[in-house]
């Protein structure tokens, strides 16, 4: 790693850090318009929607890498799909928590729910499900090429049934969320001065994305430099 | 473009001719509906089933026995120490075709035995046969096409068994959700228009998933 993107990625971190930071506290004081049924919890807005964005963003950027894997075979790649996918799950993950807690306080609010079936979040259940199954993938192979290899396959292939988990079939079930058939669509219910924290929120999420991703793909590849070195001098204990 | 329609031919007599010798696979498909079934049947005892989880049962039951049957089809190869043979002599795409076809034939075979299986002893009552008939053979399409790859690439990994349920089924819910969501409508009988959209996410997804498995094989069948 040369100095200048050294430069670069310690600059960026401390803009994303104290972006991210005015993005929080902007989320829980920055007055909001008050709708009936949601109330405060449209607070939600600003967090459950960014993570299902920063997702999207991590699964594309695995993707890709996956793509140039096959593509130049330089292995490189295959650590940043890997550490996307991973960095993108643990965002999939926290998009289902936050969804579940605000469903509880609003849709089901009274009926003891967490979990009701609604296409979208039993979708992104599964699709959680299929990087899990990518992780398994990875960790049954002994030589690190044909891992990267296969694994990068079932990455792609997974990617291209995703469509259908994503946008097909949750059009064609009942749900509650906007934009589902009956429900109005996401830019009709938002209040405009929402939007002046939501946008930024995204940007943000997806930043904190980018930093915690770079991180894991640098520690990776300390590591191996580290093992390589190791190999040719081995180190007395 | 006769190279590979004469490699494809070649595979997929290959794989039948073994299959009449041995019938390995067809039998324990065969066995494996007949026994899931008989399970369903203890379970349900005597309540009669409705239409909705006729179909969520038929589906299951078919799901799970094609995964089970047709995971073996490239894990054999690599068994027998075939690979090298077939990378040297056939194009890897007529290799994927060829095992495609052999798998689309074993999974009809498991779709009427499992409907015929359901029609004589759980007493179903088809409403629509078209549109089951079309459901099916759509099904048919998406589900091996997508576990013809994914064998391919349990065959490589170490442990080759149990680890294709755990790849196939995320990829396949929304193949699921489409054929029973179809099936249903077929059971308790309805117009065509308004199985479209599920006849259409078949074909749709039996489209993504064949393409996408032709352009990804070569990387999955060579080192």
């Amino acid at each position: 790693m040369s100095g200048k993107t050294d430069r670069t990625y310690r600059f960026l971190r401390y803009v994303i850090a104290l972006w991210v930071t005015g993005v929080l506290l902007a989320g829980f004081l920055v007055d909001i318009p008050r709708i009936k049924l949601l109330e405060h919890t449209a607070r939600n807005l600003y967090f459950h929607v960014p993570m299902w964005f920063t997702m999207m963003v991590a699964f594309l950027v695995s993707a890709y890498h996956s793509a140039r894997l096959l593509a130049t075979g330089n292995m490189k790649h295959d650590i940043h799909a890997e550490e996307a996918a991973r960095v993108g799950a643990l965002f999939g993950i926290l998009g289902l928590v936050t969804g579940m807690i605000w469903a509880r306080f609003t849709w089901y609010l009274g009926t003891n729910l967490w979990w009701n079936f609604d296409p979208k979040q039993t979708m992104a259940a599964i699709q959680l499900l299929i990087y899990g199954a990518y992780f398994v993938l990875r960790s049954s192979f002994e030589d690190s090429r044909r891992r990267a290899r296969i694994a990068a396959v079932y990455n792609l292939f997974a990617a291209s049934t995703l469509p259908f988990l994503l946008f097909v079939i949750p059009r064609q079930m009942k749900s509650l969320h906007p934009g589902a058939e009956g429900n109005p669509a996401f830019d009709e219910i938002t209040a405009p001065e929402m939007r002046l924290v939501f946008y930024p929120a995204v940007l943000g999420f997806i930043g904190l994305f980018w930093w915690i991703y770079h991180q894991r793909v640098r520690l990776k590849e300390a590591e191996q430099t580290l093992q390589q070195c190791c190999q040719e001098q081995p180190v007395l204990p | 473009m006769r190279t590979w329609l004469h490699g494809t031919v070649a595979v997929f007599l290959k794989d039948f001719r073994l299959e009449l010798r041995n019938r390995y696979a067809i039998n324990m498909l065969l066995l494996f509906v007949l026994a899931s079934l008989f399970l369903v049947l203890f379970s349900v005892g005597q309540e009669t089933l409705s239409p909705p989880l006729m179909a969520a049962l038929l589906w299951i039951i078919i799901l799970f026995s094609t995964v089970v049957g047709l995971g073996r089809s490239f894990v054999s190869e690599e068994e027998q120490g075939t690979v090298l043979l077939l990378q040297l002599h056939v194009l890897p795409s007529s290799v994927y075709a060829g095992k495609l076809l052999f798998n689309l034939i074993l999974t009809l075979v498991v779709n009427l035995v499992t409907v015929l299986a359901f029609l004589l002893i759980l007493g179903m009552r088809v409403l629509r046969p078209d549109v089951l008939g079309l459901t099916l053979l759509l099904g048919a399409v998406g589900l091996a096409g997508a576990i013809t790859l994914l064998s391919a690439i349990i065959a490589r990994t170490v442990n080759r068994g149990p680890l294709l349920p755990v790849l196939a089924f995320p990829l396949l819910i929304p193949l699921l959700l489409s054929v029973i969501s179809a099936t249903r409508k077929a059971l308790t009988g309805t117009e065509w228009i308004s199985v479209a959209d599920d006849i259409l996410t078949l074909v749709g997804y039996a489209g993504v998933v064949i393409t996408a498995s032709f352009l990804l094989f070569d990387y999955v069948w060579k080192d």
